[in-house]
């Protein structure tokens, strides 16, 4: 594609499309897959990096942050359950935070923008882009958020809520059917019904919400033009901000929804 | 009024009363840290760092209701 590499480019009339193909009825999302791609590797290469030369005396800047980010889940999950209990899932709640803040930073600095030529769809891996109708500006915007997708952030909660389930029957199970009858009575069964569903809900549209509110408001303030500067200084700002309390928040629900189905409390 | 109007008055009434249960819910927040740190100062970064879970808690809601009122609105 020649179109050019365009920073921070004015939008003209409407946002950008997605560029999603069609493969066996179901659409893709291509520049979600390639952003959950690359903020994999991101983390992946971080973490490798900190880990090279581990040493007790002489530790480098990395190992030092990465310490840093150890000790800090591990206070999370300190806050929500017995640390005994809670020492398997340090690995899990690590891999949150940090995949979860580097997402949410990837979508802040720039962006890719290709524009259609001649009114010319591109095709990749040989299916075309989904254009929906009465469209006339054509450009796509490839580079994004992860978390800026609702189906990737879904299937982070879901994969955390499925965890905290099954933990619950293995480890807990007698108190964990328990606590859908008589708690306090069989009547809140319904509310505890409810409660399986507007949990996973919940996680996961609350992380792609505020992100992609957040670039959506990106959006319109490059469509003010010089006048957005100061507002735009301020939204990355706040965006850095909101990215950063929304990682920890993740997780810190992760923790919270695991403990409630793998700890049995006494008093009840 | 077709249904594209309807859409911007949904979206504009569904954002609105979001931000104004997040206000109060934040300014409720916010009161009970502010007295919280007044009674005892020296919790004041534990303090803060709970104020702030919440806030991120709280602004769940608005920022649902404004990507639906996004969705809706064009």
């Amino acid at each position: 594609m020649d179109s050019p590499l365009t920073k921070g480019v004015k939008n003209d009339n409407m946002e950008h499309l997605a560029p999603k193909i069609e493969v066996g009825g179901i659409e893709f999302d291509l520049a979600a897959i390639m952003m959950v791609v690359i903020s994999s590797l991101i983390v992946f290469i971080l973490a490798r990096l900190a880990v090279r030369n581990l040493s007790v005396e002489n530790p480098g800047k990395l190992q030092n942050f990465l310490e840093w980010v150890v000790e800090f889940v591990q206070g999370i999950i300190g806050q929500s359950m017995d640390m005994k209990k809670g020492r398997p899932y340090l690995a899990l709640g690590l891999t949150l935070i940090l995949y979860i803040f580097v997402s949410n930073m990837l979508g802040l600095p720039f962006s890719i923008i290709t524009e259609a030529h001649n009114g010319h769809i591109p095709s990749v891996f040989g299916h075309q882009l989904i254009v929906p109708e009465d469209t006339e500006h054509l450009a796509w915007a490839w580079w994004k958020s992860p978390t800026a997708d609702a189906a990737m952030t879904m299937a982070l909660a879901l994969i955390v809520i499925v965890l905290s389930h099954v933990q619950g029957i293995r480890l807990n199970a007698k108190h964990y059917f328990k606590h859908y009858t008589s708690n306090p009575n069989i009547v809140f069964l319904p509310i505890h019904l409810i409660e399986i569903v507007s949990k996973p809900l919940t996680l996961g549209l609350r992380l792609f919400g505020n992100i992609f509110a957040g670039e959506v408001m990106i959006g319109v303030i490059l469509g003010m033009g010089w006048v957005g500067i100061p507002a735009m200084l301020v939204w990355q700002g706040f965006s850095i901000f909101v990215g950063a309390i929304q990682s920890f928040v993740f997780t810190m629900l992760t923790m919270v929804y695991i403990s409630q189905s793998i700890v049995h409390e006494e008093d009840h | 009024m077709d249904l594209n109007t309807y859409g911007y008055i949904a979206g504009g009434i569904v954002f609105g009363l979001g931000a104004l249960g997040a206000g109060i819910g934040n300014g409720l927040i916010f009161s009970k840290t502010v007295e919280g740190i007044s009674r005892q100062p020296e919790l004041r970064g534990t303090l803060t760092a709970t104020a702030f879970i919440g806030v991120g808690l709280v602004e769940a809601m608005p920022i649902i209701s404004l990507v639906l009122a996004f969705m809706w609105a064009k």
